[in-house]
Order: C-alpha cells, then sequence, then structure tokens
C-alpha cells in the first residue's frame, strides 16, 4: 500500500510534465497543417505566368530568407540598444532621464509604421538598412520596459545583500539584478520578435524584400493567392517565433525561480 | 584584512553621526562605543531608534556623515568599501538569499569575491553547512525556496561566516521564525560562538535574546543615544533608569536567575538524595521552579544541599529572604 501510494505520488508530476510536453506540440503540429493545408491548395489552382513569377520555391525561399534576416538582425539590434537603456532607465538617479527614455521609445511604436519608415527613406533611401532602422524603432519598447520594470522589481533586500558582502555595483548588476530579471527580459524579447515579424512585411515598401513583397505584389497585380501565400507564410513565422520565444523562456529562466 | 588575537576584532565608535538628507534631526547623534574583541554585543532598542543605521555605517552600506570607525586598531572610513565589507559578516532580518542561486553558492560567493581557489571555496562551504547543521550533500545543491524558513536563517548566517570574518553584523536574524525554532537557532549559534569568538553586533527587540545571546547589551534609545551598556547580569541588577528598566519588564529578579546556575551557589552539607534533585549547570531559575513545585525551600544537586536562603543571598537580596522567614 505504501509502495502504490509512493508509485502514485510519482506518477503524478511525470504526468504533467508529459501533458506539458504536449501542449507545447501543439504550436508547430498546427503550423505543419495550416502549411501543408495551403501547399494542397495552391496545387489545385491554375496558376498563370504573373502567379507562377512570384509562386516557386525559389522565389519563396528567397523572401523567407530576406524576411528572416530582417527579423533576427533587427533583433539583435533590439537586444543591443534595449537591455541597456532599460537598466539606464531603472536606476532611481536617473529619474529625470528616464521619462525622455520611455517617451522616445514609445515614440517609436506610436507613429504610423509606414509614416516611420517613409521619414527613414527621406533620410537614408531605400533598403535593407531603411528597414532596418523601422523595425528596430518599432521593437524597441517591449524590451527596454520590461528590462526596466524586471530590474526595477529586484527584491531591494537582495540588493542590500548583495552589496553588504561586498559585490560592487557592477557585480550586483550582472549577478543578481539582470539574472533576476531574465525572465522578464525574454517575455519582452518574446513580443519584440512576433512584432517584428509582422512588421517585417512593411519592408518591401522600401525594397527590403521579405514576404510583404508577396503581398503587394498579390494586391497590386490583383492575384489573390499571391497574397494569401504571403500572409499564411508570415503568420506561420509569427507563430513559429512565439513558440520557439515560450521555449526558450523556459530554458533559459534562472533555476530555483 | 584586519589584526586580531582571538577570532575577533575590536570594533571603536568615536562621535559616530549620521545625518540624513532631508530631516530635522540625525537618526544616528554621536554614539561612542567599544566592543572588546571576541564579544557580542546585542543593540536593544525601540523601532527607528537608528539599530541598523549605527550597524550599517560598520560596514558603510551608509556613509556616517561625521565621526570616526575602526576595526582592529584601522581605520575603516580609509579602507575601499566594497573590499571592506568582504571582509564583514553581514546577516540581513530579510535573510536575503539569492533565489538564482543554489545554497552552495549562496554560502560561497564570499569567497568567489575574493578570489579562493574553487577547491577550497567549495570544501569552506561544505564544512560551514555542516557548521551550521545542514548536511551538506543533502543541501548543497538545492535552492532556497526549497527550504523552511530555520534552515534559510542557518545558510544566511553560513553566507556570513564564509570568508571567516573577524566582525559579524547581524541585523535580528531570528527574526522571522517561530518561537521553538527561534530558541534552537540561538542555542546552535551560542554553541557556535564560543569556538568562533567573533566579535558581532547583535540587532534584536527581544530583551530576553539579548540576555541570552550577549555578553553585553546595549540598550539604546532615539538617535541611538547608549542608555546603559553593560553585560547583562549587571544591567538586570542596577538598571541606569526607567527607561532601561521597562525594557527589562517586570520579572527582573527572576530574568537574572536565569543567567546563574546551581553551581554558583554555595551548598550546604553533602548531597540528600531525599530532596528533589538538580543537576550541575541548572539555572537556579529552574532550581527555584522545582522548589516552588515540591513546596520545598531546599533541593539537592551533586555539589550538595542548595537552600533558598542561599539562592536569594546569591542575587543579593538577603534582607528580604530573611525578612520572609
Ligand atoms: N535611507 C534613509 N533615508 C532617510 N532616513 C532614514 C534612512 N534609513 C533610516 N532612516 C531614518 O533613520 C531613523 C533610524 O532608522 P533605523 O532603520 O536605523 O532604525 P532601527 O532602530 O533599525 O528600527 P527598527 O527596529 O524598526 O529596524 C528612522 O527615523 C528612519 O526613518
Ligand atoms: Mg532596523
Amino acid at each position: 500500500m505504501t509502495a502504490e501510494t509512493l508509485r502514485a505520488a510519482a506518477a503524478q508530476p511525470t504526468n504533467l510534465r508529459y501533458g506539458k510536453g504536449l501542449r507545447k506540440l501543439i504550436t508547430p503540429v498546427a503550423i505543419a497543417i495550416v502549411l501543408a493545408a495551403l501547399y494542397v491548395w495552391v496545387g489545385t489552382l491554375q496558376l498563370d505566368s504573373i502567379e507562377q513569377r512570384s509562386l516557386n520555391s525559389a522565389v519563396i525561399i528567397q523572401k523567407a530568407i530576406e524576411h528572416l534576416r530582417l527579423t533576427v538582425v533587427a533583433t539583435a539590434l533590439v537586444v543591443v540598444i534595449a537591455i541597456p537603456l532599460g537598466v539606464v532607465a531603472s536606476r532611481a538617479k536617473n529619474r529625470l532621464i528616464t521619462p525622455f527614455i520611455l517617451g522616445t521609445a514609445n515614440l517609436g511604436q506610436a507613429v504610423p509604421a509606414i509614416g516611420l519608415l517613409v521619414l527613414c527613406t527621406f533620410v537614408m533611401g531605400v533598403g535593407f538598412q531603411t528597414a532596418l532602422v523601422g523595425l528596430v524603432a518599432y521593437a524597441v519598447l517591449p524590451v527596454l520596459r520590461n528590462t526596466m520594470v524586471g530590474v526595477q522589481q529586484v527584491d531591494p533586500a537582495l540588493i542590500e545583500a548583495a552589496r553588504g558582502m561586498g559585490m560592487t555595483k557592477g557585480q550586483v548588476l550582472r549577478r543578481v539584478e539582470l539574472k533576476l530579471a531574465v525572465p522578464a527580459i525574454l517575455a519582452g524579447l518574446r513580443t519584440s520578435l512576433v512584432l517584428t515579424v509582422g512588421m517585417a512585411t512593411m519592408g518591401a515598401f522600401v525594397a527590403a524584400g521579405g514576404f510583404g513583397e508577396l503581398i503587394i505584389n498579390g494586391l497590386k497585380l490583383q492575384r489573390m493567392p499571391v497574397t494569401i501565400v504571403g500572409g499564411v507564410l508570415t503568420a506561420s513565422i509569427a507563430f513559429l517565433v512565439d513558440w520557439l520565444g515560450g521555449l526558450a523562456e523556459d530554458l533559459l529562466k534562472p533555476r530555483g525561480m | 584584512m584586519f589584526e586580531t588575537d582571538t577570532g575577533g576584532a575590536q570594533i571603536q565608535l568615536r562621535a559616530l553621526t549620521k545625518q540624513f538628507p532631508g530631516q530635522a534631526e540625525p537618526a544616528v547623534d554621536s554614539v561612542d562605543l567599544d566592543i572588546p574583541a571576541g564579544e557580542l554585543v546585542a543593540f536593544v532598542g525601540p523601532s527607528g531608534c537608528g539599530k541598523t543605521t549605527t550597524m550599517k555605517m560598520i560596514n558603510r552600506l551608509v556613509e556616517p556623515t561625521s565621526g570616526e570607525i575602526r576595526i582592529g586598531g584601522e581605520d575603516v572610513l580609509a579602507l575601499p568599501p566594497d573590499e571592506l565589507r568582504r571582509h564583514i559578516g553581514y546577516v540581513i532580518q530579510q535573510i536575503g538569499l539569492f533565489p538564482h542561486l543554489t545554497i552552495g553558492e549562496n554560502v560561497g560567493l564570499v569567497p568567489k569575491l575574493l578570489g579562493w581557489d574553487r577547491p577550497k571555496a567549495e570544501a569552506r562551504t561544505e564544512d560551514l553547512l555542516a557548521l551550521v547543521n545542514l548536511e551538506p550533500g543533502e543541501y548543497r545543491d538545492r535552492y532556497p525556496r526549497q527550504l523552511s524558513g530555520g534552515q534559510q536563517q542557518r545558510v544566511g548566517v553560513a553566507r556570513a561566516l564564509a570568508a571567516d570574518p573577524p566582525v559579524m553584523l547581524m541585523d535580528e536574524p531570528f527574526g522571522a521564525t517561530d518561537p521553538i525554532t527561534r530558541e534552537h537557532l540561538q542555542n546552535e549559534f551560542l554553541k557556535l560562538q564560543k569556538d568562533l569568538r567573533k566579535t558581532i553586533i547583535f540587532v534584536t527587540h527581544d530583551f530576553e535574546e539579548a540576555i541570552k545571546l550577549g555578553d553585553r547589551i546595549a540598550v539604546l534609545r532615539n538617535q541611538s543615544h547608549i542608555a546603559q551598556y553593560d553585560t547583562p547580569a549587571n544591567i538586570l541588577a542596577n538598571p541606569a533608569d526607567d527607561y532601561v528598566a521597562s525594557f527589562i519588564g517586570a520579572d527582573a529578579t527572576l530574568k537574572r536567575l536565569a543567567l546563574m546556575t546551581v553551581d554558583e551557589v554555595p551548598t550546604e552539607g553533602p548531597p540528600d538524595p531525599a530532596l528533589p534533585q538538580v543537576e550541575t549547570g541548572t539555572s537556579l531559575r529552574e532550581a527555584l521552579d522545582l522548589m516552588v513545585a515540591n513546596g520545598t525551600d531546599r533541593c539537592s544537586s551533586p555539589a550538595g544541599v542548595l537552600s533558598y536562603t542561599a539562592l536569594c543571598a546569591s542575587i543579593g537580596r538577603e534582607e528580604v529572604a530573611a525578612g520572609d522567614r
């Protein structure tokens, strides 16, 4: 009886873990089904020459690469810019410039995306870099705000303990504050990534490629299948990225929390 | 860093003052205090009287406005603060274990900051966990949230001891525990300090705790003004004024009896097996309890017979006892 009770107790967490593991598989499976359905559906269509020029594997792979490259580079820049700014904004002694930092980041997101890109085009012309500037301006806010909040919400007692044992301010920041803010920062990063994937479609307006090109060409030339393929692929990437972000959060968040 | 003869170093405070900006009066006003090496001094006083501020000036988490601090004769205000703090153990009331680090990593932090090599730091961590009665094999790789409150406080003490600092600052270290755990922790800590002989400042709200742990007690009024600074026995016997007496409470004599053992009282004649028996090391308070419970005025210890009169005489109350008879 004791052995049975023990086994039952041991089985429970395992079941829970399986349940969680299964739930984690739902997103990629759903994406795979949608993509397969899209493939089958496009296969049933009689594509004219204009559609064929867009809907072939060479073009789609190229657009995917362009789209992902924009997303990845923009996100890397967001990390490099937003985390240090978030730390600066979190410091009590900087409270005079904090509203300025947050205000600027807010502006990046509040200004209509197209308007932002057009402004950038005036200054920099069209191309990859222009799209990058627009994307970064748009996606900085979530990471910045979450870094700031994540660092601010660290228990002051922990900081006092850390200082009291002789850590320098830099050591407290790296070993305690940022470590404990990791879950918040990752959550912000996940939001930023999803925003960026969507926003990267606008890259088409400044000749930076990506799935946006399929969507816009489809609309311009009145070829619905092209637009639909561009849209579905973009959405699939957004879901995939969100799913990967979730995995990363589980993997990277400090153990013991 | 500091010169020491025992495990501890002498602490001297001279005219130590802290004026927080924007406040009418200093939080700590011109404190003078000498703490001999290897002694535990308990700071007792009402909330907001400046206990924590006084303590934090010693490790410079609060920079003094004026005055002098010396540890082992060395001028603390001339030392680099971060380096200084690595040589002063610090236990905060909220315990403050790092939730993202294991128990072993928490304890090994200061040795790591001091640049000890890995095997040395790990060996030290094991020793310390064993010292505070936590089996290293079982607890080293756990995270703080997997420990009970009392266990966490032990880890807090172990962490503060890690680099073998001559001075320890402890701010209500056993504050957040139930009375039973607390007494257990106090007893363990007393045993530990007997061997270590660190110089310790121990803040507490609990006068009983101060009596039990302190070699000396500093009773503080507002702004850390020292109302009385003496051994527990002397404070109980001769409170400097009504303020100090109010801290002691109504049962000062019983508290004094608790501080003394039957071995300190002269006996009358050989042990008598017919009387209630006490062992060596029993407190006079327990001996008195036994007499009252048995309705006698005598009990017997291995050294001989102990009378109520002798017990009263030993705490300087012979006239009263004689008058009672
Ligand atoms: N950082 C600070 N800034 C301004 N005033 C402070 C600061 N820290 C403490 N004080 C003030 O200094 C006085 C002494 O505070 P302190 O924390 O030393 O009291 P305490 O004796 O430790 O009290 P408690 O028993 O409640 O912990 C209080 O009036 C408090 O408001
Ligand atoms: Mg305090």
